[in-house]
């Protein structure tokens, strides 16, 4: 007979522990399950803001959180995508827009029309196919409203990490979790299994099963559990600087010699964080690039040590860390959030059913580390699809390995602009072919389907979707706007 | 060869090489690329009553058949699934069908809460919540009702056919369409001395076809493939251990089922497909279990009608070959791997190669790596589900016989490991984007083979248990009468594609 997990407890601070805390006890608490989360005292680090993908909004339907209360408690800004600057040498940029890369027609995916056109002689961009992405460039947002057009724009949020932590902590209140201020608590553990917590005030609090959001209860289950990977960069100062006015619908991330510059515009500021390799720029000499790159003066925070180790197991025995607890994560694309996303909405769907034995363990880690791992795809695709040669941070971007199903990936849309689709892929394959014709990749071939259709209506085609995108986007709202509507609370 | 158009060369004239070549008329041939194929009428083909997948209806749509035209033209008829015969145990039988189990009634997935009814002693078995097992255990078909509301559209359909004639029928078609037949028995294959690929296929009459790709649809012998590049097989009968069949037709029985039979039997499995003009009988076993004379024997005495002909051995070996696609050659069908009829696989993996191949297609100035990469990495997908799938049938049976003795405690594939802890545990089911086999197959074999979940996710808990019973009850209620409403299966395809008599 299954003994139910009864009592858990979320370890740690930050957005991690309040946002699994809250999941649980949305989805458990109503059969009976306690939820208590140890505040160990962690709040996110001053100046961070979180991207957050298109699908954070369907989680946050799941966690009970509205888009007005993110607006006003987390500085929330609209999310459409995110720009790359200087990354092919030069200052081109390009746009990874959410949202379709053209409209497909013909029964192909529209990437093989293009290729085919760029191969005649066209200039046009990817990019400039995408209504998501042209409304985004344009300041406008909405989806589009012409069914012919077929075309989906996407957001997701810009949000000011701290003030997300306190709207998140808020509704873990009202949903029954009891929290308990953990710092310097002491975790023990009994024959491999995590027994009890001790907090300093000597209460001990038992559980089934344990959510560690700091570190300490996984390193004491599995202490070897560490696999360090290899990041481009070491070093990462943030900042916070006077807000864009209009705020874009997107965030920049901005090559310099010796690493990046991302800036995140808020409702209230604009966040600015360096990315940077010690060995070519000091702290000093960070600070001054952050402010270059930002436009404007920027208040900044200490610069830390940044890794990219991540724990093989995320789930043992009776344990599951979730965000920095289970290892470093990218710096671009939105993955931290997006990977906490998946961590707690992949624990909820497996959910242990019986508190002795745990088999779904294996099954979280298997789809987690598919997860992590097409996650790291896709921001590593950035360093090895960098143009800019002869800088020598650059280069040893470039040459960084990478996994065969991203080698895969890369080479097949190199080939022929079509997508080698992987398990646990958590970005669309538009995504992806933005992201990689935006970094200079013009495919080599097509699909001989696409010489089905006829050159002429190929290029009548190309200029109904260009109208249709300049159409819509025309008709759209103001980021201004559309958050006025948010906060009022209309749709 | 750098000038003019690519050339395609098809190497073989069976269901797969007839199929390709449709398909390349259909959307090769437009684009400017010349496609040949060359066939031998000394060769015989393999093609055998046919059952398929749902998807099938895909291919024939993508390269415009008409459905009405081809099931005339190929005697064929509906399928919702396959019904199971002894598998697990004597005397058992559940339906793999083409359709999904129950529809939401709450927040967690419908068979959560079917495990936790039935665990409460509140639901009926697996197979009364799905429309299309109703439906065909009733001989009853019809068509999906296109209200994405109703149990009556929760299904998709298959067909049972002539292979044989569905070949003859792409031949008309596609040779209709621009597509070039040679005849003439291939005596030898000549390779390009510097890269090794394909030059050419020389045939009996000395004359010399050439081409930038070849497409081997030779069979077994696998021609191109196999016997010219030596592409290993990768052998899989230590899990599959079947290697022969026989393969008999009889008349047509009453009993018109809209779906495929498989019965477990002593050493292997008998299949029963349901054409217009006649059924489809065989019997797939391991030589190491049985004789042949004494498996003919068995299958003579389980039709259920006269034997139309001497019963027809085919050999054959599970596995795949380790590249569907090198050099300048691609295998499809049995040239490029076999996996036994179980699931109705064979012209799923002929219509993935080809889906794959058009897309892939190489330019004529050289084969870009990436694309056979590719197109190995997708097939080997394919057959590696499909394989653990099969092997899934094998492990969960009565330990009855010396075959089911050495299959129920045979170590399984590491990707097969663990599943069934896995289902056993909480009823879980790995989902993958696309390709077969989706969560609702591997429940119908779990369940149907006797492996019930112990526990379900918790979110079926928060359903009250009383509101649980009436969903369920209404559910197969609402499913019960949909498929009374629908006409015999036989009544169906007498007004809806009667094939004339041939």
């Amino acid at each position: 007979m299954n003994a139910p997990v009864d009592r858990v407890v979320v370890y740690g601070g930050g957005v991690a522990a309040p946002m699994a805390a809250l999941a649980i006890a949305r989805a458990f608490g109503r059969l009976g399950t306690r939820v208590s989360w140890i505040d160990t005292g962690e709040v996110p680090s001053p100046h961070t803001a979180l991207v957050g993908l298109p699908d954070l909004a369907s989680f946050h339907r799941l966690l009970g959180i509205g888009d007005a209360a993110l607006v006003d408690g987390a500085s929330a800004a609209l999310n459409m995508g995110q720009q790359f600057v200087g990354w092919s040498g030069g200052e081109g940029a390009f746009l990874h827009a959410y949202g379709d890369a053209g409209s497909a027609f013909a029964s192909l995916p529209f990437v093989q029309h293009w290729t085919r056109a760029r191969q005649a002689g066209l200039r046009v961009a990817l990019e400039d196919f995408s209504l998501a992405a042209a409304a985004a460039r344009e300041g406008r947002t909405g989806e589009a409203r012409d069914p012919a057009t077929r075309q989906a724009v996407k957001h997701g949020w810009h949000l000011d990490a701290a003030g997300y932590a306190t709207l998140l902590r808020a509704a873990c209140g009202s949903a029954g979790v009891a929290i308990l201020p953990g710092t310097d608590a002491q975790p023990h553990m009994v024959d491999g299994r995590l027994d009890r917590i001790e907090l300093v005030d000597g209460t001990t609090v038992t559980a089934d099963l344990f959510i560690d959001a700091h570190g300490a209860l996984i390193a004491l289950l599995d202490p070897q559990g560490m696999a360090l990977g290899a990041s481009p960069c070491d070093r990462l100062i943030r900042g916070s600087a006077a807000p864009l006015d209009p705020p874009p619908l997107y965030s920049r991330v901005t090559v310099h010699p010796a690493g990046w510059v991302t800036v995140v515009p808020l409702g209230d500021r604009l966040a600015a964080e360096i990315a940077y390799d010690s060995r070519y720029l000091s702290d000093a000499e960070a600070r001054t690039v952050l402010a270059q790159v930002a436009g404007r003066p920027v208040e900044t925070g200490e610069a830390k040590a940044i890794h990219a180790a991540t724990r093989r197991r995320s789930w043992v025995a009776n344990c599951v860390a979730v965000g920095r607890a289970a290892g470093d994560m990218p710096l671009l694309d939105g993955a931290e959030l997006l990977l906490l996303q998946l961590a707690v909405a992949q624990l909820v769907l497996l959910w242990p059913i019986d508190c002795a034995a745990m088999p779904e363990a294996d099954i979280y880690n298997e789809e987690l580390g598919g997860s992590r791992a097409r996650v790291a795809d896709f921001a590593a695709q950035h360093f090895r699809l960098n143009g800019r040669t002869g800088e020598p941070f650059w280069d040893a971007a470039r040459a960084l390995p990478v996994s065969p199903e991203l080698a895969a990936k890369l080479d097949l849309f190199a080939a022929r602009g079509m997508f080698a689709h992987c398990n646990h892929e958590a970005h669309v394959e538009d995504s992806w072919a933005l992201c990689m014709a935006g970094h200079g990749v013009v495919p080599r071939g097509f699909d001989p389907q696409a010489l089905l259709v006829e050159e002429q209506a190929l290029m009548v085609e190309f200029q109904r979707q260009l109208r249709a995108i300049a159409a819509e986007v025309r008709g759209m709202e103001t980021h201004a706007q559309a958050l006025a509507r948010i906060r009022s609370g209309g749709r | 060869m750098m000038a003019g158009p690519l050339e395609l060369v098809i190497v073989g004239g069976g269901t797969a090489g007839w199929m390709c070549a449709a398909a390349c008329a259909a959307k090769l041939v437009p684009a400017g690329v010349r496609v040949r194929l060359v066939e031998s009428e000394e060769i015989g083909t393999v093609g055998v009553g046919e059952a398929t997948l749902p998807q099938m209806k895909d291919f024939n749509d993508f390269i415009g058949l008409d459905e009405v035209e081809f099931m005339q033209a190929t005697q064929a008829s509906f399928k919702l699934g396959i019904e199971f015969v002894n598998w697990g145990r004597e005397g058992h039988r559940y339906i793999h069908p083409f359709g999904t189990y129950g529809r939401p009634i709450g927040e967690a997935d419908f068979f959560s809460y079917w495990i936790r009814g039935r665990r409460a002693g509140i639901a009926t078995r697996l197979d009364d919540y799905c429309f299309p097992i109703v439906t065909a255990w009733q001989n009853r078909f019809m068509l999906p009702n296109g209200d994405a509301n109703d149990v009556r559209n929760a299904f998709a359909y298959a067909y049972h056919l002539d292979a044989f004639l569905y070949a003859r029928y792409l031949r008309r078609w596609a040779e209709a369409r621009g597509i070039e037949r040679i005849e003439g028995r291939i005596v030898e294959v000549e390779r390009d001395g510097e890269s090794g690929a394909i030059a050419a296929v020389k045939l009996v009459s000395g004359e010399r076809v050439a081409g930038d790709l070849f497409v081997d649809c030779s069979g077994f012998r696998s021609l191109l493939l196999g016997s010219t590049l030596g592409v290993e097989l990768e052998d899989w009968a230590h899990w599959l251990p079947c290697d022969s069949a026989q393969a008999v037709p009889c008349a047509r029985s009453d009993d018109f089922t809209p779906y495929t039979r498989s019965t477990r039997r002593k050493a292997g499995w008998q299949w029963r497909i349901p054409l217009q003009h006649r059924t489809g009988n065989g019997y797939v076993y391991s030589s190491a279990h049985i004789s042949d004379d004494e498996a003919a024997a068995t299958l003579l005495a389980n039709l259920d009608g006269e034997a139309l002909a001497e019963p027809r051995v085919l050999r054959f070996k599970a596995g795949k070959r380790r590249l569907a696609w090198a050099r300048n050659c691609i295998g499809m069908g049995l040239s490029g791997g076999f996996l036994e009829p179980l699931e109705s696989t064979s012209i799923y993996l002929v219509q993935m190669a080809i889906m794959h191949m058009l897309t892939l297609l190489p330019a004529k100035a050289g084969i870009d790596p990436a694309l056979p990469a590719e197109f190995n990495r997708v097939m080997d997908v394919e057959y590696d589900r499909i394989r653990d799938f099969l092997i899934l049938h094998y492990l969960a049976n009565a330990a009855d016989a010396p075959l089911w003795e050495h299959v129920t405690a045979m170590d399984v594939p590491d990707t097969l490991a663990g599943k069934i802890d896995r289902f056993r545990h909480r009823g879980h089911v790995q989902a993958y984007r696309d390709g077969l086999f989706g969560p609702p197959s591997w429940q119908a074999v779990f369940v149907g083979q006797g492996m019930e979940p112990q526990a379900a996710d918790r979110l079926a808990d928060a359903l009250p248990a009383e509101l649980l019973r009436q969903r369920l009850d209404a559910l197969a209620a609402t499913i019960a009468h949909g498929a009374a409403s629908a006409p015999t299966h036989a009544e169906f395809v007498a007004r809806h594609c009667p094939a004339p008599p041939l």
